[in-house]
């Protein structure tokens, strides 16, 4: 799986304050198609970006209903297959087998999350093919722009002006770099 | 975080990294004599699969002895690493970010430790398939009405859901030893990190999933130990039917594991100078909680002892005064004194701000809450309804060796984990910290 998704700049900050300046005349200049990079989630950068809720809450859901039917199918077909009679209880027992189906709709519901994870958040990916600098998973921001290479120097101007320290351009796979600060 | 340790992004990075380093003459030490302990527990086990099972002091009529008690011991010690890990995440309890990450390793590792016990309980390990929910014979499934059976689901959803849990939350920690690290550990970091880079996308889906996780492992805590709580009190013998051992068992079990993160904790933070991130603060938080638990724990006994007397079963009754002034009087005892009496020192505050007496009665507990699984299952099948079949459990040495063991391989892993892998959330310590601001660079 590869991340890599046409060209782009990557503009490195090392301060939220400036990272949110740069966010927002981006946001002015009406250049949105860009990726913020951050080390942990924080809300000030949330509220600019206003997301959307994760559909990983359907996998959730949908992932916990399958285990719940799962529970109830598999005791169901496991009486039916072989009807025995134990401990004078009915053949189809409510409340153990509810207990089998309550495991397995957390079971499953826990796998489906991973899986909606994976594939919204295009996890795995061993091979990181976009720019990436290595102090952004500790201590430092980015915006990430990705547009037509003619406008690439202009948007790195921009993340410049609002604070950037370094940049990274990104044309086919081949990585340029320049330092806006020594 | 207490604001007298200045802490920052790259100094929290640098000084959580600092316990990655290579192992001190000490460790390796340490380490060595757990493998001798794993060698032991290996023997143990081995001579009880060659010899059969004579070699165990399993017998009628205790024919749960030493093994289940253990194993009810290690899923139990594994319940407080979701409590902290999930509950309180939930909770937003901010004191939670420096100590989860250990938390979950006891789960985990307590998990697969206690998954050994069924098997090494079994005889025959290597038919260990039978417990699996496909059709035998003709057919047939396992019983699903069996609390064994529930037993084994719930067992194994809760180390699948708790590990996924602990791996999850270490995916932004691991990308920062992926981008730290040269050479073949960064390469396998970077396996580890699944190509994480922490774009905004990401973070979306990744708390989302985290939520969802937190919330799916919650009532595992509750679920699980009532599980295998059933397997005793779905069963008619004096002592273990009862309706309390739900949460009875389920409160211990919190205890217990409370205790095991304190003794894990302690000695962690003074080996890898971590006294900035685990604070007195946490280890007295963690304190507090023991109080509660050992509370529920102490109300759980006095409630058994009344409904004993107050219910009129006469055979029940008789197992009480057994477990109390029979010649298993010490375990009765002890569980009471090591469980109740010992957490109530941490109503004062110098008690519970000290490491020495945290340390000490977390190992009382420990050591309570293990003789009081032997206490129920030992007693009461020792003196069941008829007096012809009394009889008493035979301690070998074969069962010793494999409890050995057993502690071995659960100190073993966590040492092995503390020196490959951030035993502090370090995105998480950050996450309550103030970013690097302008005119305030870190």
């Amino acid at each position: 799986m590869s991340t890599y998704k046409g060209p782009h700049i990557l503009g490195i900050y090392p301060t939220i304050d400036e990272l949110i300046s740069g966010i927002r005349e981006l946001k002015k200049a009406k250049k949105r198609s860009f990726t913020v990079i951050s080390p942990v989630p924080h809300h000030d950068i949330e509220h600019e970006l206003h997301p959307k809720p994760s559909p990983v809450r359907m996998f959730t859901l949908l992932g916990g209903l399958f285990g719940f039917a799962l529970g109830w199918a598999l005791t169901y077909y496991a009486t039916e297959s072989y009807p025995l009679i134990v401990g004078g209880k009915p053949l189809f027992s409510i409340p153990p087998y509810g207990i089998i189906a309550y495991i397995l709709t957390i079971l499953f519901g826990a796998l489906a999350t991973i899986a909606g994870l994976f594939l919204n958040a295009r996890l795995p990916d061993f091979v990181i093919k976009d720019a990436y600098d290595e102090r952004l998973s500790s201590d430092h921001f980015a915006i990430q722009y990705y547009g037509d290479e003619s406008e690439l120097d202009a948007v790195g101007e921009l993340l410049k002006n609002t604070g950037a320290i370094d940049s990274q351009k990104m044309v086919v796979n081949v990585s340029k770099k320049e330092q806006f600060v020594d | 975080m207490p604001s007298s340790y200045n802490l920052t992004y790259t100094k929290t990075d640098t000084e959580l990294l600092n316990t990655l380093q290579a192992p001190s003459k000490g460790y390796w030490i340490a380490l060595s004599i757990l493998v001798i302990g794993l060698l032991i527990g290996a023997y143990g086990w081995g001579t009880q699969i060659f010899y059969g099972m004579g070699m165990s002091g399993k017998n009628n009529p205790v024919g749960w002895a030493l093994y289940i008690t253990t194993f009810v011991f290690w899923v139990g010690i594994a319940h407080s690493g979701t409590l902290i890990s999930a509950i309180l995440f939930l909770f937003r309890v901010r004191w939670r970010a420096p100590v989860y990450r250990s938390a979950e390793a006891v789960t985990v590792f307590a998990l697969c430790v206690a998954g050994l016990f069924p098997l090494i309980h079994l005889g025959r390990p290597w038919v260990f398939y039978w417990m699996l929910p496909v059709p035998q014979m003709g057919e047939m499934f396992p019983n699903f009405k069996s609390p064994l059976v529930w037993d084994l689901f719930a067992v194994f959803t809760y180390l699948t859901v708790s590990s996924t849990f602990f791996l999850l939350g270490m995916m932004p920690d691991v990308a920062i030893l992926r981008d730290k690290f040269k050479g073949l550990r960064k390469k396998i970091y970077g396996i580890l990190a699944l190509g994480w880079r922490g774009t905004d996308q990401q973070w979306r889906h990744y708390t989302a999933a985290y939520v969802f996780l937190a919330a799916l492992a919650t009532p595992l805590v509750i679920s699980v130990h009532s599980i295998v709580s059933w397997d005793f009190a779905m069963s008619v013998v004096p002592g273990w039917h009862d309706t309390i051992f739900a949460p009875y068992f389920v409160a211990g079990a919190i205890h217990s594991g409370l205790a095991m993160v304190l003794i894990l904790l302690i000695p962690m933070r003074k080996w890898f100078n971590l006294q900035a991130y685990v604070t007195d603060h946490h280890l007295a938080s963690l304190a507090k909680l023991m109080i509660f638990t050992a509370f529920v724990v102490g109300f759980a006994y006095a409630v058994e002892f009344f409904i004993a007397w107050y219910g009129g079963d006469i055979y029940k009754g008789d197992v009480f005064l057994w477990r109390a002034f029979g010649p298993y009087w010490w375990g009765f005892w002890g569980l009471f004194l090591f469980n109740f009496m010992m957490p109530m020192l941490f109503w004062w505050h110098n008690y519970r701000t000290n490491t020495f007496w945290l340390l000490f009665v977390s190992i009382g507990v420990s050591i309570g809450m293990w003789l009081e699984r032997f206490v129920i299952i030992v007693t009461s099948l020792s003196h069941e309804y008829n007096p012809f079949g009394w009889g008493f459990h035979k301690l070998t040495m074969t069962e010793v060796y494999i409890i050995i063991g057993s502690f071995s391989l659960f100190f073993f892993l966590f040492m092995v984990f503390a020196k490959v892998l951030p035993v502090v959330s370090n995105w998480e310590v950050k996450e309550t910290m103030e970013p690097p601001r302008k005119g305030k660079l870190t």
